[in-house]
C-alpha cells in the first residue's frame, strides 16, 4: 500500500513539475492568432484544428492534427513538444512536397500569434514543458570515407526497409506504412528534392536524431552518435540525383 | 470642342470598373480558402501578392501540373448578375439639357473565363476572356506568359503579352463594380490619347521582388496601341506609340498592433502618341499616325493596414500627375474659361484616390470573412480646360461563400461623381454644364 501511495505521489509530483515548466499559449496572442487561423488555415486543418478541414480529404499528405500536440518537424528529442521556434519555422517556411505553403509573406506578428494559437489547440502545451533543442555539432566535410561510413550505417540501421536500397523511398515496408492516425505515409525519396522541412544537411541531421513524431520514422539518438549521424547525412545527400 | 470629344472625356473619366481577376481555380488547386490570398476577394493580401509575384507558385513542389490530379482543370468562371441604375444630368438633346436615366439587369449578365497557373516550373500564364453579354461578343482581356525566377532569382522575371500594368491599386482587382479609378483614365480636355492606365496593355514586363514581396519593382515596355479601348487614332505599328512604365514598392512591418504594415510606392511612365493621320472623309485612319508627342504619368501611393492583419482596415491613398504635350488635344479645342486653343499648349492634371476596405470581423467557419465594407474617393484636377472630377463610391459585400472551392457575394454599391464643364451647354451662358452621375448596383457576384 505504501508503495502504491509512493508511486501515486511521485506521479503527481512529476505531473505538477511538468505543468510548472509548461509554456502554455499566451491568451491575448492566441486570440489574435485565432483570427489568422480562421483566415489562413481552417480549410485544411479544420475549424477546431483537428486536421479535418474540407480540403483535407484531397490532400496528400494529410494536414497535421494540431489538437494532438504531435509534430513531425522539431528540434527537440523524440516524443517531446516542439519549441516555439520550430512551430514558427514551419509556418514561415512551409513544408516541401505538401500543401502547407510558406506563410513568410504575412506579418511577423501574425505568424507569432499563429504559434500561440497552435499551442492553445493541444492540452499538451499546458501540461508538459516544451522540449529543448538537441545539440548539433559542426558539420564535418563530406569525404568519400564519411559517405562510405554512412552507407554502412544505412544498411545496419535498416533504413533501406522503408527508404529502399537506392533511397528512392521504395523499401519493402513502404506500402504498409501508416502514420499515428492510420493514414498511409510515403517514405522520403532521397534521390530527388529537399526534405519536407528543408534542404540543409542539418535538417537531415535533426530528422535522424529527433525522429518524426506521429510517423514511423524513429529517432536514432539512442542508437548512433552525432558523428555517425553526420555520416548518415553525408551518404543520404550523396543519393541526390537532381 | 466638339460634342464627340466631350463624350470621350466623360467616358474616360468615369469608365466602368474593370472586371476583377480572382481565380478560385487556385483555391481548388491548393485546397486553400480565398481568404488565404485575399484581404477579401478580390483584393490581394501580402500572401496573394507574393504568390502572384512568384508566377502563381508557392515553390514547395506542388505547383507543377504533373504533381496534380489529372482531373484538376485550371479554369475559373465569374459572372455578376446585377441590377444597375444610372442617372446622368445635363446631357445634350434636341430639347436642351436633359437628365438621362437607365436601369436594368443585362441578360445574360456576361461571363469572365479565367485560366491561369503554371505550365511547368517557373513558366506561368494568364488568359482571361471576357464578355458573352447581351451582344454576344467576347474579347481577350488578358493573355500573357511569364518566365519566372530567371537565373534562380525572384528579382528577375519576364512577361510578354497583354497584361495589367503594376499599379498602386489594381484596376482589375478593385472591389467596386460600378466605376473604376478616375485618375487612371484621366486626360485633359480634348485629348486624343487612347492610353488608359487601368486597361491592360500589350508589351513586355520585367519585374522582380524579394522573398516576401516586401520590395517589388516592375518595368514595362508597352504599345499604347494595345489598350482595351482603341481610339481609332493609333499609329503605324505596335511599337510606334511606345510607353515605358515603371513602378517600385517597399513594404515595412512595424510590429505594432495598431499599424502593423505600411507600403509606399512610386510610379512613372512616358509614352508617345501620334498627332497626324491620313484621313478618310475627314476621319483619321487607324494605323497611319505619325508626328508623335509626349505624355507622362508620375505618382506615388501609400497603403497601410490598421488593426489585426486578419481583419484589417486596409487603406490606399494614391496620387498621380499627368502631362500631355501641345498637339495632343484636338485642334480647335478651346478652354471655355480662357478661350485658349488647347491644342497649342501642353496640359496637365493632378489626381488620385483614397480607398478604404474594411473586414470588420472574422468567423470561425469556412466562410471566415463574412463582410467587406468599402469606400473610395476619386479626384482629378486639370491645369487647363474643364473636366475636373470628384467622385465617391461606397459599398458592402456579404460573402455567401469564400471557401476552398468557390466564392459568392451579395454586392451592394452606390456611386456619385461630378465632372465639371463637360455637359450640355448652359442655355443662358452657353458654357458646358457640370455632369453629375449617380449609380446604384445590387447583385450577386459568383466566382467558381
Amino acid at each position: 500500500m505504501k508503495r502504491i501511495l509512493a508511486l501515486t505521489f511521485s506521479a503527481a509530483i512529476a505531473a505538477l513539475a511538468g505543468a510548472a515548466f509548461a509554456t502554455p499559449a499566451v491568451p491575448d496572442a492566441a486570440a489574435r492568432g485565432r483570427k489568422a487561423f480562421d483566415r489562413y488555415c481552417i480549410s485544411c486543418h479544420g475549424v477546431d484544428g483537428d486536421g479535418r478541414g474540407p480540403s483535407a480529404e484531397w490532400l496528400d499528405p494529410r494536414p497535421r492534427v494540431l489538437t494532438s500536440g504531435t509534430f513531425k518537424f522539431r528540434s527537440t528529442p523524440s516524443g517531446e513538444l516542439p519549441t516555439d521556434d520550430d512551430l514558427h519555422q514551419t509556418i514561415t517556411n512551409g513544408l516541401h512536397h505538401t500543401n502547407m505553403p510558406r506563410w513568410g509573406p504575412i506579418t511577423e506578428r501574425e505568424r507569432g500569434d499563429l504559434v500561440e494559437y497552435v499551442k492553445s489547440l493541444s492540452p499538451r502545451f499546458e501540461k508538459e514543458p516544451q522540449g529543448k533543442p538537441i545539440a548539433i555539432p559542426p558539420q564535418p566535410a563530406f569525404t568519400p570515407d564519411l559517405v562510405r561510413t554512412g552507407q554502412d550505417l544505412y544498411g545496419k540501421m535498416g533504413c533501406a526497409n522503408c527508404h529502399g536500397d537506392t533511397g528512392k523511398g521504395d523499401g519493402s515496408s513502404a506500402p504498409t506504412l501508416r502514420d499515428d492516425w492510420g493514414f498511409p505515409i510515403t517514405p522520403r525519396d532521397f534521390t530527388s528534392g529537399p526534405l519536407k522541412v528543408g534542404d540543409e544537411p542539418r535538417d537531415l541531421f535533426k530528422a535522424f536524431m529527433t525522429g518524426l513524431n506521429g510517423s514511423p520514422m524513429p529517432s536514432f539518438a539512442e542508437s548512433i552518435t552525432p558523428e555517425q549521424s553526420w555520416a548518415l547525412v553525408a551518404y543520404v545527400r550523396s543519393l541526390r540525383k537532381e | 470642342m466638339s460634342k464627340h470629344l466631350r463624350w470621350i472625356a466623360v467616358v474616360l473619366l468615369v469608365a466602368p470598373a474593370m472586371r476583377a481577376e480572382a481565380i478560385p481555380a487556385f483555391a481548388r488547386k491548393y485546397g486553400m480558402s480565398c481568404t488565404a490570398c485575399h484581404v477579401a476577394w478580390p483584393i490581394f493580401n501580402q500572401e496573394g501578392q507574393n504568390f502572384r509575384d512568384n508566377g502563381y507558385q508557392f515553390g514547395l513542389g506542388k505547383d507543377d501540373p504533373v504533381t496534380l490530379s489529372p482531373a484538376y482543370i485550371p479554369i475559373a468562371l465569374r459572372t455578376t448578375p446585377a441590377y444597375q441604375f444610372t442617372r446622368q444630368t445635363n446631357q445634350p438633346s434636341d430639347q436642351g439639357p436633359i437628365t438621362v436615366q437607365s436601369g436594368g439587369v443585362p441578360l445574360p449578365p456576361g461571363v469572365d473565363i479565367l485560366t491561369a497557373g503554371t505550365v511547368a516550373k517557373d513558366i506561368s500564364f494568364l488568359l482571361v476572356v471576357s464578355g458573352f453579354g447581351p451582344d454576344g461578343t467576347a474579347s481577350v482581356e488578358s493573355a500573357w506568359a511569364r518566365l519566372d525566377n530567371l537565373f534562380g532569382s525572384g528579382w528577375l522575371n519576364f512577361k510578354i503579352g497583354k497584361f495589367e500594368l503594376d499599379e498602386p491599386a489594381s484596376a482589375h482587382r478593385g472591389v467596386a463594380l460600378t466605376y473604376g479609378y478616375a485618375v487612371y483614365g484621366a486626360h485633359p480636355l480634348g485629348s486624343t490619347v487612347g492610353f488608359d492606365m487601368g486597361e491592360n496593355q500589350v508589351g513586355i514586363e520585367i519585374d522582380g521582388h524579394d522573398a516576401r514581396s516586401a520590395t517589388r519593382y516592375s518595368l514595362s515596355f508597352t504599345s499604347l496601341n494595345g489598350g482595351e479601348v482603341l481610339s481609332g487614332r493609333e499609329s503605324g505599328n505596335g511599337w510606334s506609340s511606345p510607353m515605358v512604365y515603371g513602378h517600385v514598392q517597399q513594404a515595412f512591418e512595424t510590429g505594432s498592433s495598431v499599424l502593423p504594415w505600411v507600403r509606399v510606392g512610386a510610379l512613372g511612365g512616358i509614352g508617345w502618341w501620334p498627332t497626324t493621320f491620313d484621313t478618310s472623309a475627314g476621319t483619321p485612319i487607324a494605323g497611319t499616325g505619325r508626328e508623335h508627342k509626349k505624355l507622362i504619368r508620375a505618382g506615388g501611393e501609400l497603403s497601410w493596414l490598421m488593426g489585426n492583419a486578419a481583419t484589417p482596415l486596409f487603406f490606399t491613398v494614391a496620387y498621380q500627375y499627368g502631362r500631355e504635350d501641345a498637339g495632343l488635344a484636338e485642334a480647335g479645342t478651346t478652354d471655355p474659361a480662357t478661350g485658349i486653343d488647347l491644342s497649342t499648349v501642353s496640359n496637365s492634371f493632378h489626381g488620385g484616390f483614397a480607398e478604404l476596405d474594411w473586414v470588420p470581423f472574422s468567423e470561425s467557419s469556412y466562410n471566415s470573412v463574412p463582410w467587406l465594407l468599402f469606400a473610395r474617393y476619386d479626384i482629378v484636377r486639370f491645369q487647363r480646360g474643364t473636366g475636373d472630377v470628384d467622385g465617391g463610391t461606397i459599398g458592402v459585400r456579404r460573402y455567401l461563400a469564400l471557401g476552398p472551392r468557390a466564392s459568392a457575394a451579395i454586392h451592394l454599391e452606390a456611386h456619385v461623381d461630378q465632372a465639371k464643364g463637360i455637359g450640355a451647354p448652359d442655355p443662358v451662358s452657353g458654357l458646358p454644364m457640370n455632369v453629375v452621375t449617380q449609380s446604384v448596383l445590387a447583385g450577386v457576384d459568383f466566382d467558381f
